[in-house]
């Protein structure tokens, strides 16, 4: 124990910005900042349920677009549980239903959106062209209400169908990407593949 | 036969000063460690398994889970593997803002770690002094990307948020405060006697051992290895980066070496907010078909992603590279031996900065 460090213990405590701590301790309010990217919530605006929310959502069951009491009025519901509060669903939602933190204020001043693209495709080795997919398709049933009674469908309209003992498919642009038909096959031979793209308009358009 | 071994200790796998769950079996004789042995496979999470046959929207939320601490290099690793394997372009924008939520990661990264030592050598005070500080570099990329760990700001082809004038201005304010702060943390923690005492020639691994043994990170550059995997990125070179290295190889030089990267990385903060380019943030491209390997480097050393993907950018097979991993080993092999007391044995393993959430994976 030497006089240098009594000196420097002395310096140490005599710092303005200590005593000012020590005398006038104040502890900032928990508020939470405006920009935290809570979990999503409605801002009002009508959901058109085109389920894109459904189809980006990278938690399993986090986020669900349900018909509410009203008739016609569909709402997306948040399981609180399940959500990862990532924020993908308040990017691609093309009606602004729901918010989080400043997400749809920065896509708005930096013009990013993200897009969607579904790409199916089929296994000639393992399909055996039983057509569960095409019927449990709910696009499919749709377009061809006899595909949905009857299970059998003429018209090239559908998304796919079995055609010469093979599933096939003839618009994949109409597919919205729900994975129906995966989770129906039973050999895994129809793959649906969410291709994400995020994108920004260029500034002066 | 002489009994050279007196008792052999396990230390772990629940012990207090372990973050996380990981034995340390020591042969001991009297208290001086004669050979180390370090046991993993407490928290297995089988991570990459869940990754295959999603789409990279899925995957930059799973990799970011791979380690809670350092969060952003594995959203940025995985990005830049996906965008190395199907030629995306980056706008210079969102390259600057990529590395500036990867630095600030590091920064509270590096700040944990330093905090996780002093605690083990019980200077609890200046250990909650850095946790204090870290707040800040918390708060700020909250500030930029939303969440305060699991980010996921980095897209392939870009980024996802644009702070504006207001928030790089907040972010250049706090910067300067968390500089001064570190800056007298680290003047405490390198004239601290005691500390010096506990610390400095304890754990030492030359630079042969570092090569034999492949350690990475702060644990390799403290014992004169200047190896970094920024050196080889292009936004880190347009920013003049070039590692911080240091000589003594002990546990005073590899939290010593954290603390300079703080103060590098601050820099690094400085210059690119100074700096930042205008422009798009985003500029799109879809994920193909491609197999690749893609290194970066994370606070605690390299980290390389294998990846395998499909037409439509669906994961097929994919292995994760961690940096704790060689530095345990190096611990347990070189550092631990010959410490003379168990107290440094605790010490010396945190010294290295393992991260077992992202060894085991």
């Amino acid at each position: 124990m030497n006089l240098s460090s009594v000196f420097a213990y002395i310096r140490n405590m005599a710092r303005a910005d200590w005593i000012k701590t020590f005398l006038f301790a104040k502890t900032a309010p928990l508020t939470t900042p405006g920009y935290f990217r809570e979990y999503p919530y409605l801002t009002g605006k009508e959901c058109t349920h085109c389920f894109q929310c459904m189809m980006v959502c990278p938690a399993p069951g986090a986020i669900e677009v349900v018909m509410t009491d009203k008739p016609g009025v569909w709402n997306p519901v948040i399981h609180i549980g399940h959500c990862i509060r990532c924020g993908l669903c308040v990017e691609i939602c093309p009606e602004l239903v729901i918010d989080s933190g400043r997400v749809h204020k920065k896509n708005a001043t930096s013009g990013t959106y993200m897009q969607f693209q579904f790409h199916i495709t089929v296994n000639p080795a393992t399909c055996m062209g039983c057509g569960i997919c095409s019927v449990a398709c709910p696009v499919n049933k749709e377009i061809d209400p006899q595909l949905a009674s009857k299970g059998t469908s003429t018209t090239d309209e559908v998304i796919m169908r079995v055609y010469k003992g093979i599933n096939t498919v003839f618009h994949e642009e109409k597919c919205t990407g729900c994975k129906t038909c995966e989770e129906q096959c039973p050999n895994r031979s129809v793959m649906v593949a969410r291709v994400l793209e995020p994108l920004q308009i260029p500034e002066g358009q | 036969m002489k009994k050279t071994v007196d008792v052999s200790i396990p230390l772990g796998p629940v012990h207090p000063i372990f973050k996380e769950p990981c034995r340390v079996k020591c042969e001991t004789f009297g208290e001086r460690v004669l050979s180390a042995e370090v046991e993993l496979g407490y928290m297995k999470k089988g991570i990459e398994r869940i990754m295959v046959g999603r789409p990279w929207q899925e995957v930059m939320f799973l990799a970011e889970r791979v380690c809670g601490i350092c969060s952003v290099i594995h959203n940025f690793v995985f990005i830049e593997t996906m965008e190395k394997i199907s030629d995306i372009s980056v706008p210079p924008r969102a390259g600057y803002l990529r590395v500036l939520a990867n630095e600030l990661d590091r920064i509270q990264s590096h700040l944990i770690a330093n905090f996780s030592y002093c605690y083990t050598i019980e200077h609890e005070t200046l250990g909650m002094y850095l946790l204090n500080i870290r707040e800040r570099a918390m708060d700020l990329l909250e500030l930029l990307t939303g969440a305060r760990v699991t980010c996921a700001y980095i897209v392939p082809g870009g980024v996802r948020f644009d702070p504006d004038g207001e928030d790089l201005e907040k972010i250049m304010t706090e910067i300067d405060k968390l500089e001064t702060e570190t800056r007298r943390y680290m003047h405490i923690f390198e004239s601290g006697p005691l500390i010096g005492l506990r610390s400095r020639g304890i754990g030492v691994i030359t630079s042969e051992q570092v090569k034999l043994i492949h350690a990475v990170g702060p644990t390799a550059r403290a014992s004169g290895v200047s190896e970094d995997m920024r050196s080889g990125h292009p936004v880190y070179k347009e920013l003049g980066f070039s590692p911080v290295v240091r000589s003594e190889g002990d546990n005073f030089a590899r939290v010593m070496i954290r603390f300079q990267e703080v103060l590098q990385s601050i820099e690094m903060i400085r210059h690119i907010v100074k700096t930042l380019p205008s422009g798009l943030i985003r500029g799109g491209g879809t994920v193909g078909r491609g197999h690749t390997t893609y290194s970066g480097e994370a606070p605690r050393g390299e980290l390389k992603y294998r990846i395998k993907s499909d037409t439509h950018g669906r994961i097929q097979e994919i292995s994760i590279q961690t940096p704790s991993i060689m530095n345990i080993e190096a611990c347990a092999r070189y550092m631990i031996p010959g410490v003379t007391s168990i107290a440094d044995v605790t010490s010396t393993y945190i010294s290295s900065d393992p991260c077992i959430a992202c060894t085991e994976r």
